[in-house]
């Protein structure tokens, strides 16, 4: 009982910092509220029991993604807000567009509810997680390492302010 | 006992509004964030049905999401300083070049 309490109050905190995100003119305040989420979903996943997810969601996410945005926003210098003009019906289009995938997808997934798990799974604990990781998805885990590093390099290359002549 | 109808539907509100940002901002920084938004959903769908079934899988695939949206972001940021250093704006609107 007091978990679905403290899940609902996590929701609540989560679904309206993504609203405030959405809707911010300035580019910053959308910062501090997706750090605001962020937070807030890592406390759902605590409430969901996966404990693991939510303190590297703290760490990558809160401590990494968030620090890289505000970084960049300094950089790119958001300060001044520019209006975004378009005309109204395209906006209720698109935003409706969205809803209506959204409506369409919980009618089909509540309206048949949802069967039983059939024979019980092996548990969520760190040891079990830890052996399926690195046994099972072992080669998806190692290809993730490699991702990243391709990522990193792009990134470097891609923003690197022009070429660089080497002689060599 | 959190019942799976609401995780479903909150992991479904956080990816529309995610969506509706994404479609609808034209500031590129915040369509970076939007799509953060939408990874977050997702991830909440991937852990709810996890511990429904009582398997570690729904937590891997959370994980592997989350080192998908990390590089997704380094990678995006550098394009949006290199987008930035060609036009001088962030507005997705700046390079209509190919407008027909």
């Amino acid at each position: 009982m007091i978990t679905l309490a403290v899940f609902t109050v996590f929701a609540v905190l989560a679904l309206a910092s993504a609203v405030l995100v959405v809707v911010q003119k300035n580019a910053m305040h959308s910062v501090l509220y997706l750090a605001f989420t962020v937070l807030a979903t890592a406390g759902i996943f605590f409430t969901l029991g996966a404990e693991y997810v939510g303190a590297i969601q703290i760490l990558v996410y809160a401590g990494g993604i968030v620090v890289l945005y505000i970084f960049v926003i300094v950089i790119v210098n958001l300060k001044e807000v520019v209006p975004e003009r378009r005309p109204l019906l395209a906006t209720i289009v698109l935003v409706a567009v969205p809803v209506a995938t959204g409506l369409e997808v919980a009618y089909l997934l509540l309206a048949k509810g949802f069967p039983a798990p059939g024979r019980p799974g092996e548990g969520q604990g760190f040891r079990t997680m830890a052996e399926t990781l690195f046994g099972s998805y072992l080669f998806p885990f190692e290809l993730a390492s490699i991702l990243l590093l391709a990522a990193l390099v792009g990134a470097i290359i891609v923003a690197r302010r022009k070429l660089i002549h080497d002689p060599d | 006992m959190i019942p799976i109808e609401a995780i479903v539907v909150l992991g479904l509100l956080l990816f529309a509004v995610g969506f509706v940002g994404v479609v609808v901002r034209k500031n590129l920084v915040v369509m970076l964030m939007s799509l953060e938004l939408l990874l977050n959903g997702a991830n909440i769908l991937l852990v709810g049905f996890g511990r429904r079934l009582g398997s570690p899988r729904g937590s891997i695939f959370a994980l592997f999401v989350i080192i998908m949206a990390v590089s997704e972001a380094a990678v995006g940021f550098a394009l949006v300083l290199a987008y930035f250093r060609r036009t001088k704006s962030y507005d997705a609107d700046a390079l209509d070049d190919l407008k027909g």
